[in-house]
């Protein structure tokens, strides 16, 4: 009986789910979204020591691809003739040759270049894995476009396996999978499509669902087993009828829903006040909507938007009288999930019958479309055109990393400030950072930073001032949330992001490693020194040895405590001001008109690194300074880089003399520059600056 | 004469271990015993002067500092300053003069030190490095010979401070360590219960005064010796005839109460060989 019991359960366990194989596909013949873009960013230094053997280079950007346990360098030179190349190291032997050059060639606003190198996942034979390389023209990153798709079926129905985060690996976190579910031949998976799922998302076909459980690293094998059922995803294309939705008017109150707009042509519009393409669009939408409007076309307006008074105050400035859905919950607004957007603005323009008929139109392309929706009938429901979406050089996702202490300890009637690290991971300009704490205890006050933009790779600190009221009621620890609402455009398409760090409060100051600085040793040792001193001689013999195991246990617990590394650290530094390389600037030294006149006429893009250290003292007068460069002109990236935490990238740099870092030092990375110190900085930096070709 | 060339010798040393940095291998987390500036292109350790002052901007606990500078202060005190110290050293090439100079000025050196640290922090910067000779000498002036610094004022006002040191010396020998060095001034605290020192015997000295005259640091050794001025040198020694005066490491009960204790009834009317 038991072994009986055992094979049933063998079988049981074999039998359920079903084994499929995958074969390379080509991306061409797939649409779009089989074609995963990501923006890699490049470095003046490379991450792993290469020889380059090359033509002589007058400018040099490193990065590497990482595929599986593959690693490739790559470097992006520019000749003293201003031809651009790249060059991949295929054989990954630490060498560029002049042979591993890959061919290029000029699209609009850029260089590409195609080739295939060996993706090695563990645990699976490596594979050539298709890429191309992406670089928008000056700038300090590519795009690295590829996806290496598979594809195979599944109950007759075709499989497509994206490497969604370009890693070389199947099965991790980004990757994706498209399936023809409702069986037309053609699979929609691009961001919004209802044929596409993340690996760990259930699909249904008919009245079954399954579930992707096991793909092989180089995604030839796969294994999909049921699972309970789910519900379909709604397609979202022209000819499918359009998801119903309840809303309330925001100008009027009146309780509506999709269905009661039946019999006139309508326009679904996600949009929001904060999306400069939106705002742009308007116009042109409120001139079809006042022209037709009367012969039955009617809009829906979808606000992204938090703030009820920026949106009352734009629907007054713009005179808009449409109808216009509300909640205050940006991107969670559930009438936007239900349509799955993930960028805005996203339109939808349904005929009579309440069929989605196209998708983002605008100017003169919607007005026609509009003029032919009113002509139709309600039973016209078939020839609907389907306009392509546009294509996203990346998809929606955070673009910053914020650092926070995991403990915040708050002295109760003092201010704690606390700084927070945020960076900017993306190319693209992170706008209208908001902060916003939450689950703050009682009696806890708090002064947030004011909203800022962060350019592309930039880093900023901000301070969070704390304030605990004497007398609150102690329920520390807490763990608060710090979130950040921002946005950002690529192109056309903005998005709407919020992001989450948790920290603790704690009543009473943090300790370093939790042990409590023994200050008593100090004391002691004094004590002793002071005592010896005027004992003339007398019983030194005993104190002497008493001294000495003091300094020796402050010595040990000062080891112990990190000290002798932040000793270190402290020497690393060269203090260009203390040796007479430079002047002491105040940090606070800002730039004179004149100067920043000249810094915001630079028609150039420029990327600077600013090479620092912790114990920098002339650091804060250097940082200042590019922010403000930066921020006067978009044009000027600046990145910060921590010279005691990425030694190698400083070393490469020359900013590492004899094993101390001289900072503040500036590359200009276009040139490979390095501006030492800070005397007349901001005068060398617009010289430096002005030398880019 | 032995002992000289043993001091030469340590003061050698003391050279090597501040310009390791030939070797390549970069800042260690060694405190040097003495002023070094670890802005030197070849050093390798850690001037305590210029970390304590960092460390004072910073607010943190120097238990590291502070115990490894204890447990130098135990083992040599000032000898440090006699034996190893590359800028006392210097000072000892410039000393042509030993002059009893004006005893009231030498507890400069903790004004010195208390100035360091009041400058670090109430204005929140490194100002003594700023003036440091030892850093014009071995940071200032070589990044200046690499083309890295320019005559600015920070630069000249180094090259000031140096020259004025280095005159100084001229008149006066030992003038840096006696009169300015905050690093003797801190070792100093420690010189009367380190474990290395000057013992007198008592029943040898004539109190020729010879040990005075050999005195670099212009100090009576036979009445002072292990005093916050003395830098165990052990010139004493070798000038003193009657070999009243060792040097070495003994329990510092056993030998300071003597020479410190010890009434000056003058000059012995046997003295032999009469002073200069």
């Amino acid at each position: 009986m038991r072994y009986l019991f055992l094979a049933l359960l063998l079988w049981v366990s074999f039998s359920i789910g079903q084994e499929i194989s995958l074969f390379p596909g080509e991306p061409a013949q797939l649409g779009s979204w089989a074609q995963v873009a990501q923006a890699l960013r490049l470095y003046p230094t490379s991450p792993r020591p290469v020889i380059y053997e090359g033509p002589t280079l007058l400018n040099r950007l490193f990065g590497e691809i990482v595929l599986g346990e593959g690693r490739y360098t790559i470097l992006l030179g520019v000749s003293p003739q201003n031809e651009v190349g790249l060059w991949v190291d295929f054989d990954e032997d630490s060498r560029l040759s002049a042979g591993e050059r890959a061919q290029g060639t000029k699209v609009t606003g850029g260089i590409a270049w195609s080739f295939s190198l060996q993706a090695k996942p563990k645990g699976a034979a490596p594979y050539a894995y298709s890429l191309q390389v992406l670089w928008p023209e000056g700038r300090g990153y590519v795009f690295l476009v590829g996806g290496a798709p598979r594809t195979g079926f599944f109950q007759d129905r075709r499989v497509v396996a994206i490497d969604g985060d370009l890693d070389g690996v199947f099965g991790t976190k980004g990757d994706f999978f498209g399936i023809d579910v409702d069986g037309d031949g053609k699979i929609y998976a691009e961001a919004d499509g209802h044929e596409r799922f993340s690996l760990a998302e259930a699909f249904t076909i008919g009245t079954e669902s399954f579930k992707l459980t096991e793909i092989s690293g180089d995604g030839l094998r796969a294994r999909v087993e049921p699972t309970s059922y789910v519900s379909p995803k709604v397609p979202l294309i022209p000819g499918s009828p359009a998801p119903n939705f309840f809303f309330r008017d925001f100008l009027t109150g009146q309780e509506l829903s999709l269905r009661d707009l039946r019999g006139r042509v309508v326009l679904l519009d996600f949009w929001a006040t904060w999306c400069p393409p939106c705002m742009a669009s308007l116009p042109e939408v409120k001139k079809v909507y006042e022209e037709f409007h009367t012969q039955g076309f009617e809009i829906v307006g979808i606000s992204l938007d938090e703030s009820r008074e920026d949106l009352e105050r734009i629907l007054k400035d713009y005179g808009i009288s449409w109808l216009v859905a509300f909640e205050g919950k940006r991107w969670d607004n559930a009438l936007a999930n239900l349509y799955r957007v993930s960028q805005i603005p996203t339109t939808y323009l349904l005929d009579k019958a309440g069929t989605i008929r196209f998708r983002n139109m605008e100017g003169e392309e919607l007005r026609k479309a509009v003029v032919e929706l009113i002509g139709e009938g309600i039973e016209e429901t078939s020839n609907a055109q389907v306009s392509t979406l546009p294509t996203l050089p990346a998809k929606a996702e955070p673009i910053l990393e914020v650092h926070l202490p995991t403990e915040i300890g708050l002295p109760a009637g003092e201010e704690t400030a606390i700084p927070v690290r945020i960076a900017n991971i993306s190319p693209y300009l992170a706008e209208e950072i908001n902060f916003a704490v939450e689950e703050l205890p009682a009696g806890v006050e708090l002064h947030l930073p004011a909203p800022f933009a962060l350019p592309a790779f930039g880093e900023r600190t901000v301070t969070i001032t704390f304030f605990v009221q004497p007398g609150a009621p102690n329920v520390f620890p807490t763990p608060i949330k710090l979130r950040l609402d921002y946005h950002y455009c690529i192109a056309e398409a903005c998005f709407q992001m919020t992001q989450e760090a948790v920290t603790t409060l704690v009543l009473g100051k943090t300790t370093t490693r939790g042990l409590r600085v023994p200050w008593w040793l100090l004391l002691l040792l004094a004590a002793g020194v002071f005592i010896s001193w005027f004992l003339w001689g007398k019983g030194l013999v005993g104190l002497s040895f008493f001294l000495f195991a003091i300094a020796l246990a402050a010595m040990g617990f000062g080891v112990y405590l990190g000290q002798a590394r932040q000793a270190q650290r402290i020497a690393q530094v060269l203090c260009t001001s203390c040796v007479g390389l430079a002047e002491a600037h105040p940090a606070q030294d800002g730039l004179s008109p004149e100067l920043r006149q000249a810094f915001s006429s630079l028609t150039k893009s420029g990327h600077l690194l600013l090479f620092y250290t912790e114990w920098c003292r002339a650091c804060p007068y250097a940082k200042n300074l590019l922010a403000e460069i930066a921020s006067i002109n978009p044009r000027i990236f600046v990145e910060l880089v921590d010279a005691d935490l990425e030694r190698e990238r400083a070393e490469a740099a020359g900013v590492i003399h004899h094993g101390k870092a001289v900072v503040p030092a500036v590359l200009v990375v276009e040139t490979q520059k390095v501006l030492f110190g800070t005397e007349g900085l901001p005068t060398r930096l617009l010289a430096a600056l002005r030398e880019i070709p | 004469m032995r002992l000289r060339y043993l001091r030469r010798g340590s003061q050698g040393l003391g050279i090597l271990f501040g310009i390791l940095g030939v070797t390549g291998i970069g800042m260690t987390h060694v405190i040097f015993p003495g002023l070094h500036c670890y802005a030197c292109p070849l050093s390798v350790t850690i001037c305590p002067v210029g970390l304590l002052q960092n460390l004072v901007i910073a607010g943190a606990a120097p238990l590291y500092l502070f115990g490894v500078l204890g447990v130098y202060g135990m083992v040599l005190g000032r000898g440090w300053c006699g034996w190893f110290c590359p800028f006392g050293t210097v000072n000892d090439l410039f000393a042509w003069r030993k002059v009893r100079f004006p005893r009231v000025f030498s507890p400069l050196k903790f004004l010195v030190l208390l100035g360091t640290v009041i400058a670090a922090w109430r204005l929140a910067d490194t100002w003594f490095c700023k003036l440091c000779p030892a850093a014009s000498l071995t940071a200032s002036l070589p990044y200046f010979g690499l083309g890295l610094a320019e005559l600015n004022t920070p630069f000249l006002l180094h090259m000031g401070t140096l020259a004025g040191s280095l005159l100084g010396m001229v008149v006066v020998a030992r003038f840096w360590c006696r009169y300015l060095c905050p690093m003797g001034a801190i070792l100093a605290f420690f010189n009367r219960a380190s474990f290395f020192g000057l013992r007198l015997s008592q029943e040898k000295c004539t109190r020729c005064g010879l040990c005075k005259a050999a005195c670099p640091m212009g100090i009576e050794p036979h009445r002072e010796g292990n005093s916050t001025n003395c830098i165990k040198c052990g010139e004493c020694v070798i000038a003193c005839p009657h070999a009243a005066l060792t040097l070495g490491f003994s329990s510092p009960g056993a030998r300071g109460y003597a020479t410190l204790r010890l009434p000056w009834p003058g000059a012995r009317s046997d003295r032999v060989p009469p002073s200069k």
